[in-house]
């Protein structure tokens, strides 16, 4: 068992605000997987949490330098077309190509900004994977412990829920933390707000948009 | 005994008066299905958002600043300490007996201090159970969402079990003498105060950030009590209660 600095956390509500960093440098040990086991996506997880630990010590705090860093690092890691496409419920389907196409540029700009401005908070961490339980063919969840080490806050379990498609790239998909789902919670709040404009997908867009802009 | 309660049963009776007031919403124009006062709860939560920035969000910002860890730690110890008598009840209730003597067991070793200091190993190990989760081991429906003044988020199943816990308190009978009621007559604002600053961050994003910040708090507080009535207070390694969303989500690829 392993202990790496790494990232803190909020709780309960929060979780979509600390949470996602992940790896930049370094080769990934995660790669396509033929072999789409737990194991691999633990190894995901280990390489993206290294990666991470190398951006804390390099960053400076230039918010530029620090948002292109992240955007490489989530692009390395996640998986931006599942995200969307989950966090938009029963209504991606409905959307157009283009609704379809700014909504993913959207999301990946809320994901990309939440962990930049949370990046401070995850300074100070160590991590302690724990489990690795596949969930079906497709999905495994990765289990870690991230505590603080001068314990001046409590120590959290985090499932990264991972995807093992066959043939596909290992990616995260969500994060869960005290039972509280990023993705789940970003998909409710958003099918809210498409339910609230009479199904219109279009008017998610709008708001995201006035959000980022505002 | 009742008049250290006040504040919280007003908090019940003005969202009854206001749930009066209002009718319920057709399932077409609500944002969850879940919430049939959807409107009376929208007004709710903006008169608690409120209270929050007017208060507990000054407070809670100045005592994460003033108090250091060991005070904040001793009093989440306390309010820990003090919901044991009503775990070990509705354990039993619930026919939870393990659970129910732990809770025991922790309540009177922790009362040598009030509960400020934690004197056994690791209370984690104690589940927290409510009487709206006993109501729930009854096959008790959860009715709909409500939004409550000052409380926040509850289902109707959960404000009944809030009720019931408020009136029936074990501690109030303890609290005779004069420092043991006033102790116990704050804990109501105390924890208020604790909770806001342990999750200062996150109830921050949720609030200063979100698109639909009332939407995700009640995505939180419906994901947070599934957690619970599933026994899982503390997530464990490789469980969730999320899973079969995300099988479905699988399924419906293909």
């Amino acid at each position: 068992m392993h202990r790496r600095q790494f990232m803190q956390f909020t709780r309960n509500l929060g979780l979509a605000s600390s949470f996602a960093t992940l790896g930049l440098t370094g080769t990934s040990l995660s790669a396509m997987a033929a072999n789409n086991t737990p194991n691999a996506a633990t190894a995901h997880i280990d390489a993206m949490i290294v990666d991470m630990m190398v951006l804390l010590e390099i960053d400076t705090g230039d918010m530029a330098a620090r948002r292109e860093s992240v955007t490489a690092l989530l692009k390395k890691y996640f998986d931006f077309p599942g995200i969307a496409r989950f966090s938009a419920g029963q209504y991606w389907r409905a959307a157009t190509d283009a609704e379809k196409r700014e909504y993913e540029t959207i999301i990946h700009e809320v994901i990309v900004g939440t962990v930049v401005n949370n990046f401070d908070q995850l300074k100070g961490l160590q991590y302690t994977p724990v489990s690795s339980t596949a969930k079906g063919e497709k999905l495994a969840i990765v289990s870690g412990e991230f505590s603080d080490s001068t314990g001046a806050r409590p120590s959290v379990l985090v499932n990264w829920r991972v995807t093992t498609v066959p043939g596909e790239p290992i990616r995260v998909l969500d994060i869960e933390i005290e039972n509280i789902s990023m993705l789940i919670t970003q998909k409710q709040e958003n099918i809210a707000i498409i339910r609230k404009n009479k199904g219109k997908f279009s008017a998610l867009i709008d708001a995201m948009k006035a959000k980022l802009e505002g | 005994m009742l008049v250290t309660r006040l504040p919280s049963l007003l908090g019940i009776i003005g969202l009854v008066t206001i749930m009066a007031g209002c009718s319920s919403i057709p399932e077409d124009q609500r944002s969850d299905i879940r919430d049939k006062y959807e409107n009376g709860n929208r007004d709710v939560f903006a008169f608690n958002m409120g209270v929050d920035t007017y208060v507990l969000e000054p407070v809670a910002s100045g005592y994460r600043n003033t108090v250091p860890e060991g005070g904040r730690s001793a009093v989440k110890n306390h309010l820990k300490w003090a919901s044991m008598p009503s775990t070990a009840i509705n354990s039993t209730l619930q026919g939870k007996f393990e659970n129910a003597g732990l809770a025991t067991v922790h309540f009177l070793i922790n009362g040598l201090t009030l509960g400020f200091a934690d004197l056994t190993e690791d209370d984690a190990v104690v589940q927290r159970e409510d009487f709206g989760q006993t109501l729930a081991a009854a096959d008790v429906p959860e009715g709909s969402f409500l939004m409550v003044p000052v409380l926040g988020p509850k289902t109707t199943r959960s404000l009944a079990g809030t009720v019931v816990e408020m009136v029936l308190n074990p501690l109030g009978v303890l609290g005779s003498g004069n420092a043991a009621q006033t102790v116990i007559s704050a804990q109501p604002a105390v924890g208020a105060v604790s909770f806001r600053a342990e999750n200062f961050d996150a109830i921050n994003d949720a609030k200063y950030n979100a698109v639909d910040p009332y939407a995700r708090t009640r995505s939180v507080y419906y994901q947070t009590r599934r957690g619970l009535l599933e026994d899982r207070v503390t997530q464990r390694p490789g469980e969730s209660v999320n899973d079969d969303e995300f099988s479905d989500f699988f399924e419906e690829a293909n």
